[in-house]
């Protein structure tokens, strides 16, 4: 039944539909010369967040935070809901894991979103090792406030020349 | 939407993207969208070792509005053409100003 | 119905019909019950991996499908084809596959695997199934059935063995199984790395993916509740699950024949719950405990990134043919939907290939098997060596526990569903529309601004496209409405009109939102009152300024200069300023050249009108560009600052306009600036500035690039007009460069050079073309001698610095231009003039490579041939 509906052709298909062979290739056959005339919708936030769905992702959020969690679902302002998440805090050679479950995250907070490769994530480097929670977490809080520290002067000697802060005064991590 | 159409054109490229917290990661561009926001393939962190927390990581979804630099492969670049379409975007700009 | 019980066999999983023949417990628990609840926890177990039962090839229809062969594949090695176990034909997709794979190789196609059989089926002949399967039809009661039919009980007490061989099999044919999506195997997943270069955005490619706007509403589990078990035959066209008729046939008996034409709509309803349901073990069922389903199910589980609907989805599509009445609207819908459109249709049962890759990455550095032979046998595995037998285990070990994690994170995959990714998508589209403008607007070239660059480079650089000039804004446009007629352009089924309303108010809605945001003030950011934060206005098209530079009061610190009032044609910004209006003239004379009208017919009044205007318009924008030009300003002698127009071509921006005013005007307007440039040949920034330095092999970076330029890009276009001119053009420009210009100046350079080059060879032409005239000639003559005397002195100084830097070619040119029209006194004075400069050369390339010492030996030649020589005679 699902094969009648591909006799169903539009009797006015799209005008800018290319070859059918673009749908079973894909870019990659593409000529290399250059970029194909590519479907705008292959342009949007959709696209891009198609296939991280379902995926075990890393969030780094603006203030820092690095979320790691399955990407359940999103939305045109990269609005996002992950499961599982567990929060990785990192201070100095230290982090630590905190559970915190399913988390709805703001887009304009998401700073990037990187899809974990399922054969490395448990390859933890060797520049960081694995320390009780309250531990990182003092230590952390210390690194914080002289960032900040170092932030708050660099901003204001950047915006005496005219700079505006790059993230409305917020500091990035 | 100049950058909008300019970046679309170095899908497949590898480019170089420096965020505002100074992280850089090398990947292949594989789509932008209108908010600038860029999807990364097969990336590679410089200076890794600072940010451990995406040693695991293989492809990324960047946020438009954290990006600081693009680095493009020049030769990607029809810098004539360009000239001609920021011509073209201030002409609409100042076309939808009147 | 008349059905052979091997017919019977062929066809699971492929005809939906046969699905009746399963006990309940056969089929995947999400076709069985839904749940509303969102994130509920995984269940505690789940029928042995369904997917293996999906489809039988038919050329293998006699292989024994109860009786699993139990002997380890090893032992089976060699045996006649026809003993093998079921099991043993490694992937029941695989032939499909690899046929398939030839032109397609983004899924299974449902028309491949589907034999048809289903087809041929006959519901009015149901009255044999009594016959068939010994049914108590027909008023001859013959006892229940027990659980002769029940397949799935007799099936999961070999689900281990089952699952073993699958991986073995995955193990075996890493490159088959891709295409085999359908078995949705995580051991499949290896597989995948052969296409892992897809970009993921492969469907994206297809125009028509978007498909449908509809919601899933199934997946909440509040659009259908579950049927009750057909009491009488009237009710029995309604709704009816499987688990229902199999139940009834189990424990019935065969009582009546509504069966056939009630399949399961039920299954037709995708549920992307199915993890989450208790299920209830039906009468077959206990024979498994659930751990072993469960260990199975995890070695079994879930297809790897599987993104959205599990093999729950295939049902649906090879549901019901579209005749079955009380079938369900949104399914309707969803069935008619061309399969391309269907990401996770009966096509895609496993993940969408180019969906997969992302989930299972091979090893990053590494071939699919870690660099290691391919095992398309477990006794290879004896015969590899130890370090290889190694490797292999530990690459299987990694697989294992990937395919595990995968497992764990598949759980809850398909809360969003393809419908929900599909409807941002489209918003996105709309934006993209919207932003662009075009919905309201009616000039469709400020459109094309939006994304000029993008269309025109992919015009330049990529694949020829039908419709070039279309703008992205067009396109989307164009693309969400005939989506919406694709969708909706089918009158006669009902369920299609709302997605078409559907679509018309979205487009309204856009129109109203363009015409909304046309009307209202634009304010930079605004904070609503209870809002967590400011709400940015900044976007794509007007981002956030970064720099916020005050202009410093006029009372403290330094002003900045003030304008000097008689603003000079040649100051900076007023040459760029002079740039940029004859781009903008050329930009709108190139669209003027798109919008040409077609050439109107005799006694059209109207056509020979609109051209008329077209022209004019035309004529205006070349008026335009010429004015802003200044070619035609005035020349002042002896002034400090350069012509406007010599300034306009001392900018890169400026020389890169010459080929492309060239192409816009007449031949009247290209011999102005012919002429404009050779009165002012000393003055153009690469003469002027291109003097050779004693002691410097090399001009600046800055200026070699300029040199470049104007050779490659003014130099072309004078010369096209050079080489059409009439004589005596060419002897007044020659004129123009004796008393105009210090040709001395001018000789020492390339450009300089190459306009005389240029001049001296065009009248060489035409007096060989016997097109001079006496008097004209004689004219030349004149010129040439003044031109030969004033440049006789410097003839050793118009070689680029010593022998050894290079490109000398042009001089050597210059050289021979002037030796083929000199008088042989004029020659002998020339040969006197550079001989140095040929013996050095000669001996020169003796020490070079053969390609190059024949390189500078031929550009030599040029100009001793020129006067009747040949280096060969310099031995």
């Amino acid at each position: 039944m699902e094969r009648l509906s591909l006799n169903e052709n539009p009797p006015n298909a799209p005008q800018q539909r290319q070859p059918q062979q673009q749908n079973t290739l894909g870019p990659a056959s593409q000529p290399t010369s250059g970029p194909p005339q590519l479907p705008p919708q292959m342009f949007t936030t959709a696209a891009q967040l198609l296939d991280l769905t379902d995926k075990k992702l890393v969030l780094v959020l603006r203030d820092g935070r690095k979320l790691i969690g399955v990407l359940r679902s999103w939305d045109q302002f990269a609005n996002l809901v992950l499961q599982d998440t567990v929060e990785r805090i990192y201070a100095g050679k230290l982090y630590a894991d905190v559970p915190r479950g399913i988390f709805l995250v703001r887009g304009e907070n998401v700073l990037l979103l990187g899809e974990v490769d399922l054969d490395r994530e448990d390859e933890i480097p060797t520049s960081v090792t694995k320390a009780p929670f309250e531990e990182v977490f003092e230590l952390k809080k210390k690194e914080d406030s002289q960032r900040k520290a170092g932030d708050k002067k660099r901003h204001r000697e950047l915006s005496a020349l005219g700079f505006e802060p790059e993230h409305s005064g917020e500091i990035l991590f | 939407m100049l950058f909008f159409s300019f970046f679309k054109t170095l899908t497949n490229q590898t480019v170089t993207i420096e965020l505002k917290n100074d992280i850089r990661i090398r990947g292949i561009l594989k789509s932008v969208d209108q908010y600038l926001n860029i999807k990364l393939d097969d990336i590679e962190v410089l200076d890794l070792d600072k940010y451990p927390h995406l040693s695991s990581v293989k492809n990324m979804f960047i946020r438009g509005s954290v990006v600081r630099y693009v680095i493009l492969p020049r030769s990607e670049v029809d810098v004539g053409l360009l000239e001609d379409a920021t011509r073209r975007e201030a002409a609409n700009q100042a076309g939808k100003a009147r | 119905m008349h059905l052979s019980i091997v017919h019977f066999e062929y066809s699971i999983g492929v005809d939906p019909r046969a699905w009746r023949f399963l006990p309940e417990a056969a089929r995947p628990a999400e076709l069985r019950s839904r749940s509303p609840k969102l994130l509920p926890p995984p269940p505690p177990n789940r029928p042995p991996t369904f997917a293996h039962l999906t489809f039988l090839p038919s050329a293998k229809g006699s292989m024994s499908f109860f009786g699993f062969d139990t002997n380890l594949p090893r032992d089976r090695q060699g045996g006649p084809a026809a003993s093998r176990g079921f099991f043993e034909n490694p992937d029941p997709f695989a032939e499909v596959a690899r046929a398939s794979a030839l032109e397609d190789d983004d899924a299974i196609d449902f028309e491949d695997t589907y034999d048809g059989l289903g087809d041929q089926l006959d519901d009015d002949q149901d009255a044999f199934n009594d016959d068939t399967f010994g049914g108590g039809g027909g008023g001859t009661d013959t006892g229940p059935v027990g659980k002769d039919f029940d397949f799935f009980g007799k099936t999961a007490t070999v689900a281990d063995a089952i699952g073993e061989e699958q991986i073995r099999y995955s193990l075996q044919h890493p490159q088959a199984a891709p295409a085999a999506g359908q078995s949705a195997q995580p051991a499949a997943a290896p597989a995948a790395t052969a296409t892992t270069k897809r970009s993921g955005y492969e469907k994206y490619s297809d125009p028509g993916f978007i498909p449908d706007l509809q919601a899933k509403s199934s997946v909440w589990g509040i659009s259908q509740k579950k049927p009750e078990p057909i009491p009488t035959q009237a009710q029995a066209r309604k709704m009816m699950s499987l688990e229902e008729v199999e139940a009834q046939m189990r424990n019935q008996g065969y009582q009546s024949s509504p069966v056939p034409q009630s399949i399961s709509q039920h299954m037709a309803e995708p549920s992307y719950m199915r993890h989450h349901q208790d299920i209830t073990l039906p009468d077959g069922f206990p024979t498994i405990p659930p751990e072993v389903l469960r260990a199975q199910l995890e070695r079994g589980g879930p297809p790897p990134g599987m993104p959205h609907p599990p093999p729950g989805m295939p049902e649906l599509h090879a549901g019901p043919p579209p005749g079955i009445q009380g079938m369900p609207p949104h399914l309707m819908m969803q069935g008619n939907l061309p399969p391309q459109n269907l990401p996770q249709g009966p096509r895609h049962a496993g993940p969408p290939p180019n969906q997969r890759p992302q989930q299972i990455p091979p090893p990053t550095t590494r071939g699919p098997n870690g660099g290691l032979p391919v095992i398309t046998d477990p006794q290879q595995l004896v015969h590899l060596t130890e370090e290889q037998r190694n490797a292999y285990l530990v690459e299987d070990a990694k697989r294992a526990k990937r395919n595990h994690k995968i497992f764990l994170l598949s759980r809850g995959n398909g809360l969003m569903t393809p419908q929900d990714k599909n409807f941002i998508t489209r918003i996105q589209l709309q934006q993209l529309v919207a932003a662009a403008g075009n919905v309201a607007d009616s000039d469709p070239e400020a459109v094309l601004a939006e994304d000029f660059y993008y269309q025109v480079y992919s015009q330049i650089r990529g694949a020829p496209r039908q419709h070039p000039h279309q703008p992205l804004g067009h396109f989307a446009q164009t693309y969400l409405l005939q989506t919406g007629n694709r969708v909706g352009g089918h009158g006669n089924r009902r369920a299609f009109q709302s997605a078409d309303n559907h679509m018309q108010r979205m487009q309204q809605q856009v129109q109203r939102a363009v015409e909304a945001a046309k009307a209202k003030p634009k304010n930079k950011q605004l904070i609503i009152e209870g809002s967590l934060g400011k709400i940015s206005f900044s976007n794509a098209k007007a981002p956030k300024p970064m720099l916020n530079i005050k202009r410093p009061d006029s009372s403290e610190g330094p002003r900045p200069k003030k304008l000097q009032s008689d603003l000079s044609l040649s100051d900076r910004k007023s040459i760029l300023t002079n740039i940029e209006r004859v781009y903008s003239a050329l930009m709108s004379m190139e669209d003027m050249e798109r919008t040409m009208p077609p050439p109107p017919e005799e006694g059209d009044a109207e056509a020979i009108q609109e051209h008329m205007e077209w022209r004019q318009k035309v004529h205006a924008l070349n008026q335009k560009l010429w004015h802003s030009l200044k070619v035609m300003e005035p020349i002042v002698p002896n002034s400090t600052t350069p012509h406007p127009f010599i300034a306009f071509l001392s900018y890169p921006k400026g020389k890169k306009a010459i080929p492309r005013i060239f192409r816009h005007i007449d031949q009247e307007q290209r011999v102005t600036i012919l002429t404009m440039i050779v009165v002012h040949l000393d003055s153009l920034d690469v003469v002027r500035l291109a003097q050779p330095v004693p002691g410097e092999a090399q001009f600046s970076v800055a200026m070699r690039e300029a040199i470049d330029l104007f050779s490659l890009a003014v130099m072309p276009s004078l010369l096209g007009y050079v080489n059409e001119a009439p004589f005596n053009i060419i002897i007044g420009l020659l004129g123009l460069v004796i008393a105009q210009t210090h040709v001395q100046t001018v000789a020492r350079t390339k450009v300089g050079l190459g306009i005389l080059t240029m001049l001296l060879s065009r009248a060489e032409i035409v007096k060989e073309a016997g097109q001079a005239s006496e008097r004209d000639w004689q004219q030349w003559v004149e010129k040439f001698n003044v031109l030969f005397d004033t440049l006789e002195p410097a003839l050793a100084d118009i070689f680029p610095g010593s022998i050894n830097s290079g490109d000398d070619m042009y001089v050597w040119q210059f050289l021979a231009a002037v030796g083929i029209g000199a008088s042989p006194e004029q020659q002998q004075r020339l040969v006197i003039a550079v001989k140095d400069r040929v013996m050095e050369t000669v001996a020169y390339s003796k020490t070079l490579p053969a390609e190059m010492s024949s390189q500078r030996l031929g550009n030599v030649n040029l100009f001793m041939r020129a006067i009747g020589l040949d280096v060969e005679l310099l031995g």
